[in-house]
């Protein structure tokens, strides 16, 4: 196998005394779909927030493209093309949906190519185009999340991170939201890492799967290779 | 934050208000008294302690709202002006005896204090910061254009016989004696608890049943008493007063600079910033002109490096308190996090 | 007609006032610290126009080429060098350091240029125009222009360019705004750098109208304050309004009772709704 576009080696990640992430070690391979499950306080949304910059590790190692980016500020890894979508999608509410997603090609190096991403945006997103001059604080959850999927993928990624974006929504919409991201890495080949609590949709959409428990990633591997079983034991810890 | 409690809670703190300070603070105070008696004091070492009493009495009381409340105030000339103002009406206007006017003063000062609260409390942080600021600018606005206080002429206190240095000495030692037990006693008390515990989450400290209205009301009228009663004496000593000296933003700057220097949130901080307050402000005024530029200096640079103040970096460093009731407010707090451990 | 002649002096102020509140909006909406040293910022905005004027000789409103970019850098400097650090220790930590810079800049200008009163003049200053019974002075209808001129470019700035939108992205969610690959210290610089370039103007047109004095910061920053307060954070009509409010009180109320009737208005509105003018 060839080197894996994100390598995480044994990171830490702390809130003060409070160790949310404990050692977290997995690769993503190019052109992917990786799942990444766990219950709730599992410490996968901290490993994300961490990946990409927002929260500093206190130990280990962060590669992407086989460049060490550890402890860079969120602000200089998107331009490497690392977008995160954080949970709770959070748009910037005071903005217009087009404001929303022109601030994706903030980043110098792909403002030049602002005005087709946004096109494309709004290819895969059609109500966005309606809603473009709306506040995105006026949007139902579901279009906000599509705004920060837009929004991220206006930052031209070659790895974007999806943290719970099902969270809070009808199951409709979610089956259409996954259904776009298997489109764009599809036609793409844009990697993507699915942060996701439900076992079942995550093992579906992901080629490979991740679980973490307490702080740790506790078992890796390819999704169809990985039992029920063996899964359920390694979420709950049994 | 937490990180700080914990230390603190790993090393022993040695809180140093047993019976030997108790005694110390006693010989202390008796020597002040004394040494006034006795007339060991030349008259200026009396003014400069009196101004050092004084100041550590606002001193206190801004650190109480701001350091133990979480009531950063921008407007406790308020009370001085208002209280300064009470004794030149009272003794000249009136013909009062002096103590009456103190007296008025200190009940005006607790009326107003407690009429604002209605409006005040309604806000946090830096809206109540700037409405006290405001407040304090609208009464000396307002006095400018009232007759009643001469306008913007100023008003000269008259008493007869006026008293003399050593006498204003005595009621500026005796505020700030009775001011720091007060502001002992009260932060032992059940409300002092409650309102340390507000200051770091009013939320949650209501929730544990503090009655944040009442506590924060209580705390406001005695630091707004204690500050009228030190700009009354102020006064008594300068003999004029004017809106513009009254009123003046200069009064938060020294308080600020007292506590921040001193040690926010400690006892003994604002005893130490008031000391050395003074002896700076009379150094400074060899240069005129540059007094509030070195102090907004250092105090900025304090907050930057330093930001626990003298008092509160030697606490950490050396692992002791005078006089604190922190210690129960961390034993609160450990008992708070076992709870939620479990 | 005394009604509109009210009104019409009332709007002219307003536009001044408004002015003074945008520098101290931004600051409050956008980095989320209380400024209390923008009533000395438009002082110094208010002598360098003065100073810059008499020196050169010019039209004191073209000395806007020069002292603009000079506060901008000094806002800039400022942030990055000193409030951006401070503002690590906590809001209440950062709003002392304001109020320390505000004394020490007040105590500087007085050292600088003495107490006496200063005033820009400008061959215009005493042209008034006649309609009917109501008289407008065309430094009025000026001040009025480069305020209303002023706002709307921050207007546009804001809304139109990238910088504009990373700047309102970062007073909503800084997070979000340094995952599109914005720099919130930077952001941070880059708007006190404007509050200050605002600061710039409204000085100029305060020295141009009235005289002041290095003493005069504090009346101006609650004006500011009273403006951002009633006006609500971060909306530009509500600081329109807010101004012609401060504006007509100041007309009907005189000087002194003006300042009064401001201050009051003030208290009520932080009273009756504290944190509802800001909260989003």
């Amino acid at each position: 196998m060839s080197e894996p576009l994100l390598k995480v080696e044994g990171v830490q990640a702390k809130y003060g005394d409070f160790i949310a992430v404990q050692s977290a070690s997995l690769d993503v391979p190019e052109g992917k779909i990786v799942s990444l499950i766990g219950s709730n306080g599992a410490g996968k949304s901290t490993l994300m927030d961490t990946i990409a910059g927002l929260h500093k590790p206190s130990a280990g190692k962060i590669y992407f493209k086989g460049e060490d980016i550890t402890g860079l500020p969120a602000e200089k890894i998107v331009t490497r093309g690392l977008s995160l979508v954080p949970q709770g999608s959070r748009c910037f509410i005071r903005m217009s949906v087009e404001d929303n997603l022109i601030m994706g090609s903030f980043p110098k190096n792909v403002r030049a190519k602002a005005k087709d991403s946004l096109e494309r945006v709004y290819s895969l997103f059609p109500v966005l185009k309606e809603k473009r001059n709306d506040a995105s604080g006026s949007l139902s959850g579901g279009q906000r999340q599509m705004v920060a999927i837009g929004r991220a993928l206006m930052t031209n990624p070659e790895l974007i991170l999806f943290d719970e974006i099902s969270l809070g929504l009808a199951p409709t919409i979610i089956k259409d939201i996954y259904a776009t991201v298997k489109d764009i890495n599809r036609t793409t080949g844009m990697t993507v890492v699915l942060v996701e609590q439900d076992t079942h949709r995550a093992i579906k959409t992901g080629e490979f799967c991740h679980v973490m428990l307490k702080g740790n990633v506790v078992l890796s591997g390819r999704s169809k290779e990985l039992g029920d079983d063996e899964i359920k034991k390694a979420y709950f810890g049994i | 934050m937490e990180n700080k409690t914990l230390a603190s809670v790993r090393k022993p703190i040695k809180v140093l208000d047993g019976k030997v300070m108790l005694i110390v603070c006693i010989i202390i105070v008796a020597f002040l008294y004394a040494a006034n008696i006795f007339g060991i004091f030349s008259s200026n070492t009396m003014r400069y302690l009196m101004k050092i009493f004084l100041y550590i009495t606002m001193g206190e009381m801004w650190n109480l709202l701001s350091g133990f409340t979480g009531m950063t105030s921008l407007g406790n000339q308020t009370f001085i002006g208002l209280a300064g103002f009470t004794v030149a009406v009272a003794t000249s206007t009136y013909n009062l005896p002096i103590w009456l006017g103190i007296l008025i003063g200190l009940a005006i000062g607790v009326v107003v204090a407690f009429l604002l609260s209605f409006v005040l409390f309604r806000m946090r942080g830096m809206y109540f910061a700037i409405a006290t600021w405001v407040i304090a600018e609208a009464i000396c606005t307002a006095f400018k254009s009232w007759p009643y206080v001469n306008m913007g002429g100023g008003m000269s206190i008259k008493a007869k016989p006026y008293p003399k240095t050593p006498e204003i000495y005595l009621m500026a030692l005796t505020l700030f004696v009775v001011a720091m037990i007060v502001v002992y006693l009260l932060l032992r008390t059940k409300t002092g608890l409650g309102l340390t515990a507000m200051r770091d989450d009013a939320d949650a400290a209501s929730s544990v049943g503090v009655n944040i209205f009442k506590s924060k009301l209580l705390v406001y009228v005695i630091a707004a008493g204690f500050t009228a009663i030190a700009g009354a004496i102020f006064f008594i000593n300068k003999g004029t007063i004017y809106p513009d000296s009254g009123f003046n933003i200069d009064w938060t700057v020294s308080m600020v600079f007292i506590v921040i220097v001193g040690g926010i949130g400690t006892v003994s901080g604002p005893v130490v910033g008031a000391i050395v307050y003074v002896l700076l402000d009379e150094f400074l005024a060899h240069f005129p002109g540059w007094s509030n530029i070195i102090l907004g200096a250092i105090a900025i640079l304090v907050i930057l490096f330093l930001p626990d103040g003298i008092m509160g970096t030697l606490q950490k460093k050396l692992h002791f308190e005078i006089f604190s009731q922190k210690r129960f407010s961390e034993h609160k707090k450990d008992i708070g996090k076992k709870a939620q451990l479990q | 007609m005394i009604i509109i002649q009210y009104l019409i002096n009332g709007i002219m102020l307003g536009g001044i006032y408004a002015l003074l509140g945008v520098g101290m909006t931004m600051i409050f909406g956008i980095v989320k610290l209380t400024n209390l040293a923008h009533g000395e910022f438009v002082i110094i905005g208010a002598y360098a126009s003065t100073l810059v004027a008499q020196a050169l000789g010019v039209d004191p409103i073209l000395t806007l080429i020069v002292t603009v970019p000079f506060m901008f850098l000094l806002g800039m400097g400022l942030q990055s060098g000193l409030i951006n650090r401070v503002m690590q220790k906590g809001s209440e930590p950062a709003l002392l350091v304001t109020f320390g810079l505000s004394i020490i800049l007040q105590d500087a200008m007085l050292l600088l240029f003495t107490a006496d009163a200063r005033h820009a003049g400008a061959a215009y200053s005493s042209t008034i125009i006649k309609i009917g019974s109501i008289s407008i002075a065309l430094l009025d209808i000026i001040l009025l222009a480069i305020s209303l001129l002023s706002i709307l470019i921050l207007t546009w700035f804001l809304n139109k360019t990238y910088m504009g939108r990373s700047i309102r992205a970062t007073s909503d969610d800084t997070q979000a705004a340094s995952l599109m690959g914005v720099s919130v210290k930077k952001t941070y610089a880059i708007a006190l750098g404007i509050a200050m370039a605002t600061a710039a103007v409204a000085g100029l047109c305060i020295g141009l109208k009235w005289t002041f004095y290095a003493s005069s910061g504090g009346s101006y920053l609650l004006i500011a304050f009273g403006v951002v307060v009633i006006g609500g954070m971060g909306s530009i009509p509500g600081t329109l309004v807010a101004g012609l409010i401060f504006g007509l009180a100041q007309v009907i109320g005189g000087a002194n009772w003006g300042l009064l009737i401001s201050y009051v208005l003030l208290i009520i509105m932080l009273a009756v709704r504290p944190q509802g003018l800001f909260s989003k």
